[in-house]
């Protein structure tokens, strides 16, 4: 993975010691409240129902070992001894104090982490496929792009204070686990012919209040001109974007209302007036960038054969093919029955960090479907693999399955939530438990988001549920149909909205239709599209 | 978007609130000497990007952010381009100076700035780095083993520059030999003698050079320099930047080594050439730099290359028509701008070349 250098280092170093005296000024009395609140938000803090919360950047969701060793620190340091693991591959405490949060940050730039532009009016965080550099299906690693994004969107003179928040998403494989269909701009590694790289670039998807599905606006970009054309479009976006009402501020809005295009014709107008020797990436600089990415060597040749049904049920859910030979993607599910979905204890993380040191190369990634990834684990290593997180009570073999649920924090944590998620999430996990469905059923993405920001992502899955507030009352809105990966889609509306219990035996219930209806190796939106929606509608509000 | 020539210059300032479009920005600052960018809150970034837009289109005279804007904004307001900042919160509460970063990730929108983005930073490093080592491994080498190995090196970002004169068909041909497709950048003045015109494509053809870009000066630029086409009369430099320099430093964006014709026998500022060189910006690779006049006439004839038709006429360097003269010594440069100081156009000539670099930021306004 990427290591700083000197540049880096310092970089991040002086935005530790700026924020230190935001923070001063603001105790000082020095900033005004409305002073203070967007650049505390550009370093990663939030004031949330009970607290402040600080959501730390992952930065394509990529953590080194001794990184998630730093934040199992701070979670039991800091905070109540656990740290939640967000859809967009980041880490949020919910409980530390804003006078220690500098020092927090200080901690954190000891292991080469911030949490700048993790919120705010910015560039946010850029995600990618949690499989980079390790899945069999790849044209090339986005790992050195996103990490080129991730310096160039840092601390940037002229985008740090856009119409609101800007989320860019690469995918380096043609199955998209990035869902580049639902990012301000999506980027889609593709190779030509003579075997030169470039992006298929997307621009205006989103979820939230609007949900849209991105625009293809370019074939093909030349990978060395990337960052004069996402300069062209944050360009225009910066100039044209609303700023007189928040919930059309998104560049998504923008792009409906110029028209793909006409917004297109802008950013190829403005790309030309400003590309140039000075935002060409230079050969020497990709190539550095890009030889911290290297694959791992093989993995030993033999798996020893294994005859624990729980370890082989384990094994075919939760392990994913690797590009190199004798290794194997481990997919940690951080969805225990009846847990919240995405949450670890400082134990857990170190435990984590511990099997990445012996087993897996180091590494870890985090995934926006909430879980962690040991991406280069030793074949042979597996079983070991399982045990140690048996022992931490993450070996759950629900990986992509009915359980694997999606949830944001809700109304427990967030002053924006209208509905709790959580609790429902926890429920529905249960639910499924007992009704064995997870074995039963085969692929399918459930997904909660507590009001429409939709930080749960319940517009792109499978089955989604939004909570809103209804005189008073939480309602939830089933959504079926929604897809995140490949060709992203949005999910449509089931029926009138239910009560919680309702709502938990409704998704509950649209599982148990998939497992009864599905034929073999189907998905659910495999049967969905074959069937319709009218035996899932049936079946939750009856005839 | 046209000079707007009935505009007064003035000291006022023209106000332009953040909210107004580019292009409008661009009008209301046309023949200003001082612009305001009007920021309504200091949460609206659209004046950063006016100002980005402005400095890119060669705005130059002052521009100030006026507004509510606050302290810790004002280093990343310098880099889009303001020279001011008028706020009233700027030394409110007694923060004291704010300290810039100083190293930074992005360029400036001018191009020019404070300090290059890291990752020009590192490059330019690295560039250098491999430069010097190439250098010391081809120390001596053959020009064939010195081409071999730079354009496999370098495939994809070097081009050839030649004037076709009188000695470019060795290095043309032994480049032709490697990799006939590697871009080869000609600068048509518009003053070349006809011969050389003729020479250069009669190269082309038997050489089979796949890929030659001809660099012409910029129409506007010309008309508005050279209206009556006597620059070089009046100005030879002025001339030379407009016709060669210009044209190349545009070309030249593209690529990251350039194969020259140079050689230590020119004399003057080449006496000392190296076969691969850093410019603080690309590789140059001379292959030829050793090579004595005679050596090059014996590879003539060796190759059965055919002479400049202008060699047999007494001209033993050619350039363009206003600036070449007849001179004795073989390979010699002593006819080129003969009679001034001169001895070089600028493009190899590190000031001349920045000055003319720089002049392209007046280019609209």
């Amino acid at each position: 993975m990427y290591r700083y250098d000197e540049i880096d280092r310092e970089i991040v170093d002086a935005r530790t010691a700026e924020f230190r005296e935001q923070v001063q000024a603001r105790l000082s009395g020095a900033l005004t409240e409305d002073e203070f609140k967007p650049l505390r938000l550009m370093n990663g803090v939030y004031l949330q129902l009970h607290a402040y919360m600080l959501r730390v950047a992952i930065p394509y969701g990529v953590l080194s070992s001794e990184q998630l060793r730093t934040l199992a620190h701070i979670a039991r340091t800091y905070d109540r001894g656990y740290g939640h693991f967000t859809t967009r591959q980041n880490i949020q405490f919910n409980w530390p104090k804003l006078v220690d949060i500098p020092d927090v940050l200080d901690q954190l730039a000891g292991v080469e982490m911030h949490a700048i532009q993790t919120s705010g009016n910015t560039i946010r965080n850029t995600t990618t496929d949690p499989f980079a550099g390790a899945a069999d299906d790849e044209i090339a690693d986005p790992r050195p792009w996103c990490e080129l994004i991730r310096q160039w969107s840092t601390v940037h003179p002229e985008f740090t204070w856009l119409p609101r928040k800007f989320k860019i998403a690469v995918t380096g494989s043609p199955e998209d686990r990035a869902a580049i269909g639902v990012h301000d701009i999506g980027l889609k590694l593709v190779a030509k012919d003579a075997g030169e790289i470039g992006f298929e670039v997307h621009v205006g998807g989103g979820q939230g209040r609007t949900p849209r599905i991105a625009a293809k606006i370019r074939d093909y970009l030349p990978a060395n001109e990337l960052l004069a054309y996402l300069t062209a479009v944050l360009r225009v976006y910066n100039l044209a974007g609303r700023r007189d009402n928040l919930y059309k501020a998104r560049i998504k809005i923008l792009v409906e209302s110029m028209g793909a295009d006409a917004f297109t014709q802008a950013v190829e107008t403005t790309y030309r007036d400003i590309r140039g020797r000075e935002l060409a990436l230079p050969a020497e600089e990709i190539e550095r960038v890009s030889s911290y990415f290297v694959p791992p060597p093989a993995g030993a040749p033999d798996e020893a054969p294994s005859n624990d049904r729980a370890f082989l049920t384990w094994r075919e859910v939760n392990v994913k093919p690797h590009k190199v030979a004798g290794r194997a993607i481990v997919v940690i599910a951080l969805k225990p029955y009846g847990k919240a979905p995405g949450d670890a204890t400082a134990e857990q993380m170190e435990a984590i960090a511990d099997l990445a040191d012996r087993y897996g190369r180091s590494e870890i990634r985090v995934t926006k479907e909430q879980n962690l990834v040991l991406p280069h684990v030793e074949a042979a290593a597996l079983p070991s693999v399982y045990e140690g997180l048996k022992a931490i009570g993450l070996a759950t073999a629900n990986a992509g399955r009915p359980s694997d649920i999606v949830a944001c924090p809700g109304l427990d944590y967030c002053n924006l939530a209208n509905a709790r998620s959580i609790p429902i999430a926890q429920a529905i996990s249960e639910a499924l438990e007992a009704a064995g469905l997870d074995e039963k059923a085969g692929e399918v993405t459930i997904k909660i988001s507590g009001c429409i920001n939709a930080c749960g992502h319940h517009h792109i899955a499978n089955i989604g549920l939004l909570g809103v507030d209804k005189k008073g009352e939480e309602v939830y809105q089933l959504t079926l149909g929604g897809i995140a990966d490949g060709d992203a889609a949005i999910g449509k509306i089931a029926g009138p909205g239910l009560s919680a219990n309702d709502a938990i035996d409704a998704v509950v219930t649209c599982v148990q239709v998939f497992a009864d209806r599905a034929e073999l190796g189907e998905t659910f939106i495999d049967t969905l599209t074959r069937l319709g929606h009218e035996p899932f509608k049936e079946a939750v509000y009856g005839a | 978007m046209a000079l707007d020539s009935t505009r007064q210059l003035t000291l006022d300032p023209v106000e332009i609130p953040a909210e107004r479009s580019p292009e409008d920005a661009l009008h209301l600052a046309a023949g200003s000497e001082r612009v305001d960018i009007l920021f309504g809150s200091f949460k609206d970034g659209r004046g950063f990007s006016l100002a980005a837009h402005l400095r890119k289109a060669g705005f130059t005279g002052e521009l100030r952010a006026v507004g509510p804007l606050l302290p810790d904004q004002e280093g990343a307001l310098k880099r889009v381009g303001f020279d001011t900042v008028l706020s009233d919160r700027i030394d409110a509460g007694g923060r004291g100076v704010r300290v810039p970063f100083e190293s930074v990730y992005q360029p400036d929108p001018t191009g020019g700035g404070t300090a290059e983005p890291a990752y020009r930073q590192r490059a330019l490093v690295a560039r250098g780095q491999h430069a010097d080592a190439l250098a010391e491994m081809l120390e001596g080498a053959s020009p064939e083993a010195i081409l071999a190995r730079t354009l496999e090196e370098y495939r994809g970002r070097i081009a050839v520059l030649s004037s076709f004169g009188s000695e470019a068909a060795l290095g043309l041909k032994l480049i032709a030999d490697i990799a006939p497709a590697t871009p080869v950048l000609f600068l048509d003045t518009d003053r070349h003698f006809p011969q050389t015109l003729q020479y250069r494509d009669a190269l082309i053809e038997r050489l089979g050079l796949s890929h030659v870009e001809i660099l012409e000066p910029d129409p506007e630029e010309a008309a508005r320099e050279d209206s009556d086409g006597q620059l070089y009369a009046r100005d030879s430099l002025a001339c030379c930047a407009l016709r060669k320099v210009r044209p190349l430093n545009r070309a030249l964006a593209a690529y990251d080594a350039v194969i020259t014709g140079r050689k230590r026998h020119h004399g003057g500022l080449r006496g000392s050439v190296k076969a691969v060189e850093f410019d603080g910006e690309r590789v140059r690779i001379n292959p030829l730099a050793h090579l004595s006049a005679s050596e090059v006439s014996e590879r003539f004839s060796a190759l059965d290359l055919p002479n400049h038709p202008l060699v047999e006429a007494g001209y033993p360097s050619i350039g363009c028509w206003p600036c070449t003269a007849q001179a004795s010594a073989q390979g010699s440069r002593e006819g080129r701008w003969a009679g001034q100081e001169r001895t070089e156009c600028g493009i190899f000539d590190p000031e001349p070349g920045k000055r003319a670099e720089r002049a392209k930021s007046v280019r609209l306004i």
